[in-house]
């Protein structure tokens, strides 16, 4: 039996306010539920946020680090080798310039027909990304996309006839790439730009290695080619994706401070249940003073209670929030990929940590009036 | 072992000197005590009555260092208390004085022997057995795992006995010990009260009733806060 004694020894204040909740379960319950809502709307819809987020910019991929000059269309019908020069010296140290032939051409193929855009370029891999037999230095053959392959009924050794001439497939795109580019590789069929008549390019490609480096080649592409007539057109989209990030940076902040409002009222309902406990055990305190326990260790005592409904309603909220989140995007089109990120472990342990934070304050003014009155006072009741 | 007179101040845990307290009212201002001079000695057992508002709780306050007198002195081992912090004087309660409350007093959550074991629950070290042992000594060691709610008043106020001695006091000070007992266990509480002044701890018993001074080595009376011999 003696085994059993003393489970007060260890953790004196913890254990006093262990007991101190089950007192009155169902307020205490009740105050918890309150961090459990906040804690709940805090990862739920920082969860989200940051999960679309993750989406969308996996979505736009390297899109912002593209940019893609064309003839303008007043301007001539291809940029020559001298427009390719100094696109490549705008682009010196920034990034790579892939020169692009393309025509739109009639593709046949073991199964099928289709109408696509033909690019003509030494190195699709640097385009399009890898995938079975995408060459680096593209010399005979057509490499195509995916979604082309499967129209077609094509696949690598396959025959292709484009515009009259048959060529073999040596390789298919994995992925697809960006949805918003304008050059997509899931469409597309790439063939090695000899096969082009013509010495000029219908487009230039640079791939940069950030989206400010393709901002920056953007600019300095305009000044040297468009400075007397406008005579190519630059599409770079990494203004636009900076303007998609900022948005969803935005969102977030507004769903978290919605969110966060909550857990600020789950604040106050803590703070309102403590002032309630503290002056129902007026009397109780004054004897802990008077037997010689410090003012500290009373107000630690009543600070693990408050804490207590912080740290379990938070772990609860986290938990409930977490899996709601997950449940979405299993049910929906929202990647689990995308909600599986380490911001999101964050998002979890801030706002575990805050529900705790906001409890533990909320209980501070009514555990130091407690702890601080004289016990005198106090047990008057 | 009551007329020891020329006690030495190791002898003397708490006396107040020429203590008065005043409190402000709504009313004006309530003198609780006058000029009150009083000793506690070590192994003595003093009962303190007097009428309801004379000043007895007022002059229990002072003696356990909870209240402050507006003139005189308090004394703890002949030093003066006046000018020592809430902590110290949280210390000195921890570690010198015992309370046994009017109405016991004890924490609901808590068993018998979590109660006892309370003054010095923040203290390093486990003093469970040590709890156990006085709950044993005051007949109580089959109910240590009870509740306050499971306990008789008797027993309640046994616990609150047992929780007075768990800091080994100079000092027991009392508010009428026996005030919600029968006559059979306010005599067993007294018994065990003896017992403990027998061990060389000095008590103030503040009380209504006529069983406490029986029991006590000498008896003051308080009536409109002065003090006399009765």
């Amino acid at each position: 039996m003696r085994e059993r004694l003393g489970k007060v020894a260890a953790f004196p204040a913890l254990t006093l306010a262990l007991r101190n909740l089950s007192r009155q379960r169902l307020r205490a319950a009740l105050a918890a539920l309150g961090i459990v809502i906040g804690v709940f709307a805090v990862v739920s819809l920082g969860m989200l946020g940051t999960a679309l987020q993750t989406a969308a910019t996996d979505e736009l991929g390297g899109l912002g680090n593209q940019v893609i000059v064309s003839p303008a269309e007043n301007g001539p019908d291809s940029l020559n080798s001298r427009d390719l020069r100094t696109i490549e010296r705008a682009a010196a140290d920034r990034g790579s310039v892939i020169p692009l032939k393309s025509t739109a051409g009639t593709v046949t193929g073991p199964g099928g027909q289709t109408v696509g855009q033909v690019y003509g370029a030494r190195n699709p891999r640097a385009l399009f990304g890898g995938g079975p037999g995408v060459p680096r230095y593209h010399r005979s053959g057509a490499v195509v996309g995916r979604e082309t392959a499967e129209s077609l009924g094509a696949r690598v050794g396959s025959t292709l006839t484009i515009e009259g001439n048959d060529y073999r497939v040596v390789g298919v795109f994995e992925t697809d790439g960006p949805t918003i580019s304008p050059l997509q590789a899931s469409s597309a069929v790439v063939l090695p730009p000899d096969e082009f008549t013509g010495s000029g390019y219908s487009q230039v490609v640079v791939e940069a290695e950030s989206s400010s480096a393709a901002d920056a080649v953007a600019a300095s592409v305009r000044n040297a080619l468009n400075a007397r007539t406008e005579r190519v057109s630059v599409f770079s989209l990494s203004s636009i994706l900076d303007t998609v990030t900022e948005f969803f940076g935005l969102l977030n902040g507004f769903l978290l401070a919605v969110a966060g409002i909550s857990l600020v009222v789950a604040g106050v309902s803590i703070f309102n249940v403590m002032l309630m406990t503290v002056s129902e055990r007026r009397g109780e305190i004054g004897v802990l003073r008077a037997v010689g326990i410090h003012r500290d260790e009373v107000l630690r005592t009543l600070l693990a209670e408050a804490t207590l409904l912080g740290v379990s309603g938070g772990a609860l909220g986290t938990l409930l929030g977490a899996l709601g989140v997950v449940a979405i995007a299993l049910n929906t089109e929202l990647p689990l990929d995308a909600v599986l990120v380490p911001t999101n472990a964050l998002v979890c342990l801030g706002a575990f940590a805050f529900g705790g934070a906001v409890a533990l304050v909320g209980g501070l003014y009514p555990a130091y009036r407690a702890a601080w009155e004289p016990p005198v006072e106090s047990l008057r009741g | 072992m009551s007329g020891v007179d020329v006690a030495g101040d190791a002898d003397v845990p708490l006396r107040l000197v020429d203590v008065t307290k005043r409190y402000e009212g709504g009313g004006g201002t309530v003198t609780a005590l006058s000029d009150v001079d009083f000793t506690v000695r070590s192994g003595e057992v003093v009962a303190v009555i007097g009428p309801s508002g004379s000043g007895k709780s007022t002059m229990l306050n002072l003696l356990g260092l909870l209240d402050d007198p507006s003139e005189g002195r308090v004394e703890l081992h002949g030093d003066p208390v006046a000018g020592r912090s809430p902590r110290e004087r949280t210390d000195v309660r921890r570690e010198g004085v015992g309370f046994v409350f009017q109405d016991f007093h004890l924490i609901p959550t808590l068993s018998a022997v979590e109660n006892v074991r309370l003054p010095t629950a923040f203290l390093p070290g486990d003093d469970t057995e040590r709890a156990a042992d006085l709950l044993t000594r005051v007949g109580l060691g089959e109910r240590l795992e009870h509740t306050p709610d499971e306990l008789s008043g008797g027993q309640k106020q046994r616990v609150a006995i047992a929780r007075s001695l768990i800091n080994r006091p100079d000092v027991l000070l009392a508010d009428e010990p026996t005030g919600n007992l029968d006559r059979d266990t306010g005599v067993a509480v007294l018994e065990e009260i003896r017992e403990i002044a027998s061990n060389g701890v000095g008590v103030v018993a503040v009380t209504h009733d006529d069983l406490v001074t029986e029991y006590a080595d000498r008896t003051v009376e308080l009536v409109d806060g002065v003090l006399s011999d009765a």
